[in-house]
């Protein structure tokens, strides 16, 4: 803001903006006082849209900006100021400004000489072309990310052979790290939920069925349930929420402090060293997740049975056995290395696919767990109609 | 209005004290800014510079010590005559730190919103207005944070700090980062600013260029306060400290601005 005296401190009132016109031999004048600053603005704007722009009867006709009585003066006062001897000068006005002090004078040659800049218009787009458009991209989004996980695959697998060939190239700490973090501290989590929903199906399972007085039969459903689906389900979202993000987030964090370029620079394979053994990790952690999730999930089970049907343990145990054999334990265990390998993958690769800034990282480490279980629930779909079409 | 010497005081600090994990960066650290010059405050790193203008800003809060800001002491301002002093003052942070989900012409309208109530078409306007004098060209209008480079940033951060035509800006290394052409139009950008808004600059600068180039005055923080203060070239003739001497004297001071030669004409 820009004062015409700074040792002198206005009153209210002479703080006060406004202006009037008058017509003064040919000339137009506009006389403005007060202060002309941003805080004022809306006043201002208000009643100079409300001014009607001069008409010269005559060409000798000229306008003037008489700012003399101006005390303070910043950019949306010159602005205005502008806007208005812009009209006039259009409506056929030559304008021009008078009583400036050397201050308001390069302000105001400043605002007029930034005029002629025009504002880009923002394209909206219609509503139907926006709706073509974000379907378009997700489709195409879904396709690429199929084309990237699996060329990961063959990337991994490609590493993996290597490793085999050159078992130096294993790096067992790092391995064991993993299999620490992803496996073992995971275990009172996953331990807890199965346990939980165990109980929970079982309970349910008795009061939905004894209307036709087949109650018993809830074991069957929670033992089949628990050892088939819940087992693993649980245990390999809990792990992609868990552990598939935890991937994305260190090797994204890498990744964007330029860690990883600095290591294909000393010639150090990113895929030894950060990918191989988190999956490894992660195939050997989530079965043994999967057979505690099964456990807890049938004792949790077996106290909700022993709770609300009166069985005593030995009696829910061997109900147990008539209701399961090894073929549904095998059912539910099966899927776990798979779904080890799509949650490491995914884990690693959107981890790789971070750039420079925290906001990606951030998006990437979600895209990561809601791929990851999307991913994991489709595995156990197709799983689930593989082995009934196979009888088991 | 305080005044010192006939010029009026715009900041006054007296008597900080601050320290960190146990470390004591001042110790009575006393400075004034006066109004219309362009400071520049230098030091060594860990000596505070930055953390200066977090307190003066109220960011964070001094161990002892007086912050008095256009003439009222900062600890009794009450809630809204610290918004007004908010309203008065604009920072530009070391890399823009603009709302990346705002476009530039939002992030410098952001200031307007929170202070005024504008017509919308004005803020458009006024915003527009400001993009062109930090000179950013008009494409960058619509453009979010991320696709702008690193010194068209610093505009746009600049210009969202003079939003609401500031009596002061304080700008944090406001050429770091920048290669030698983009920190040399930055300096004359400053300078043109200053000229045409009337304004106080309060800048923090390793940048000898930058502090020959377009300041009025040089606060030296080194020993736990100021030091000295005085304009670039009294300090190179007579640094009379030994830390002022190895900056102002050094080789990349001599090859900045050799003090025996007459100083550069600006903009």
């Amino acid at each position: 803001m820009l004062k015409r005296d700074h040792t002198l401190s206005l009153s209210t009132q002479a703080r006060a903006p406004g202006f009037r016109v008058e017509l003064k031999g040919t000339t137009f004048r506009l006389i403005a006082s007060g202060a002309w600053t941003v805080a004022e603005a809306t006043k201002l704007d208000i009643a100079l849209k409300r001014l009607r722009v001069p008409i010269p009867p005559t060409p000798e006709f000229t306008g003037e900006m008489d700012i003399a009585a101006i005390a303070e003066i910043d950019t949306a006062g010159a602005w205005l100021l502008q806007r208005t001897a812009a009209a006039w000068e259009a409506g056929g006005l030559r304008t021009r400004y008078a009583g400036a002090t050397d201050g308001f004078k390069i302000l105001i040659e400043e605002v007029q000489s930034r005029s002629g800049a025009v504002r880009p218009k923002l394209e909206k787009q219609g509503a139907a072309q926006q709706l073509v458009e974000d379907v378009t991209k997700t489709l195409t989004g879904a396709w690429a990310d199929v084309v990237q996980l699996t060329s990961f695959l063959g990337e991994v697998t490609a590493g993996l052979g290597r490793m085999i060939a050159q078992p130096w190239r294993f790096r067992p700490t790092s391995f064991v790290h993993h299999l620490d973090h992803a496996g073992l501290r995971a275990v009172p989590i996953i331990g807890l939920i199965c346990f939980l929903i165990g109980a929970v199906v079982m309970q349910q399972g008795v009061v939905q069925l004894k209307p036709f007085g087949a109650e018993p039969f809830a074991v069957n459903m929670v033992a089949i349930l628990a050892l088939r689906e819940v087992g693993i389900l649980l245990t390999a979202i809990m792990v992609a929420g868990r552990s598939g993000s935890a991937f994305t987030a260190e090797i994204g964090s890498m990744k964007m402090r330029e860690e990883i370029d600095a290591m294909r620079t000393l010639g150090i394979d990113p895929m030894d060293t950060l990918v191989l053994p988190r999956v490894l990790a992660l195939v050997v952690a989530l079965p043994l997740l999967t057979f505690l999730g099964d456990i807890t999930g049938l004792i949790g089970g077996g106290v909700m049975a022993i709770a609300v049907l009166g069985l005593d343990v030995p009696t829910y145990i061997d109900k147990l056995h008539d209701a399961i054999d090894f073929q549904h334990f095998m059912a539910g265990m099966i899927k776990a290395p798979f779904a080890a390998v799509i949650i490491g993958l995914v884990g690693c690769l959107e981890g790789l696919k971070v750039e420079g800034s925290a906001e990606s990282l951030g998006t990437h480490v979600t895209s990561a767990v809601v791929k990851a279980i999307f991913l994991v629930i489709i595995l156990d779909a197709v799983f689930a109609m593989f082995l009934s079409g196979i009888g088991v | 209005m305080t005044l010192e010497n006939g010029r009026e005081v715009l900041i006054r600090v007296r008597g900080l004290a601050k320290s960190f994990g146990g470390y004591q960066i001042w110790d009575g650290l006393d400075l004034d800014v006066f109004r219309g010059e362009i400071l520049a405050i230098v030091g060594g790193s860990g000596q505070g510079k930055s953390v200066l203008l977090r307190v003066i800003t109220g960011l964070v809060k001094p161990e002892a010590g007086e912050v008095e800001l256009f003439g009222r002491n900062a600890k009794t301002l009450a809630r809204e005559d610290r918004l007004d002093i908010e309203s008065r003052w604009g920072i530009l942070f070391q890399d823009g730190a603009l709302f990346s989900s705002l476009t530039v012409l939002q992030n410098i309208q952001v200031p307007m919103r929170e202070h005024l109530e504008l017509p919308q078409s004005m803020m458009d306007d006024l915003a527009f207005l400001k993009l062109t004098m930090v000179g950013l060209p008009p494409e960058a209008a619509h453009k979010y944070p991320s696709e702008l480079s690193g010194g068209m940033r610093k505009r746009a951060g600049l210009a969202r700090a003079l939003a609401l035509d500031p009596e002061i800006v304080f700008l944090d290394e406001p050429t770091a980062g920048l290669d030698p052409i983009g920190a040399s139009d930055f300096d004359h950008l400053i300078r043109k600013l200053q000229q045409t808004l009337g304004l106080t600059v309060y800048m923090v600068t390793h940048d000898l260029d930058t502090i020959f180039t377009v300041c009025d005055r040089v606060a030296v923080l080194a020993d736990k306060k100021i030091v000295r203060t005085g304009s670039p070239t009294e300090l190179q003739l007579h640094p009379n400290h030994r830390w002022i001497e190895e900056y102002f004297c050094g080789e990349r001071a001599r090859a900045a601005h050799p003090a025996d030669q007459p100083r550069r004409l600006l903009v």
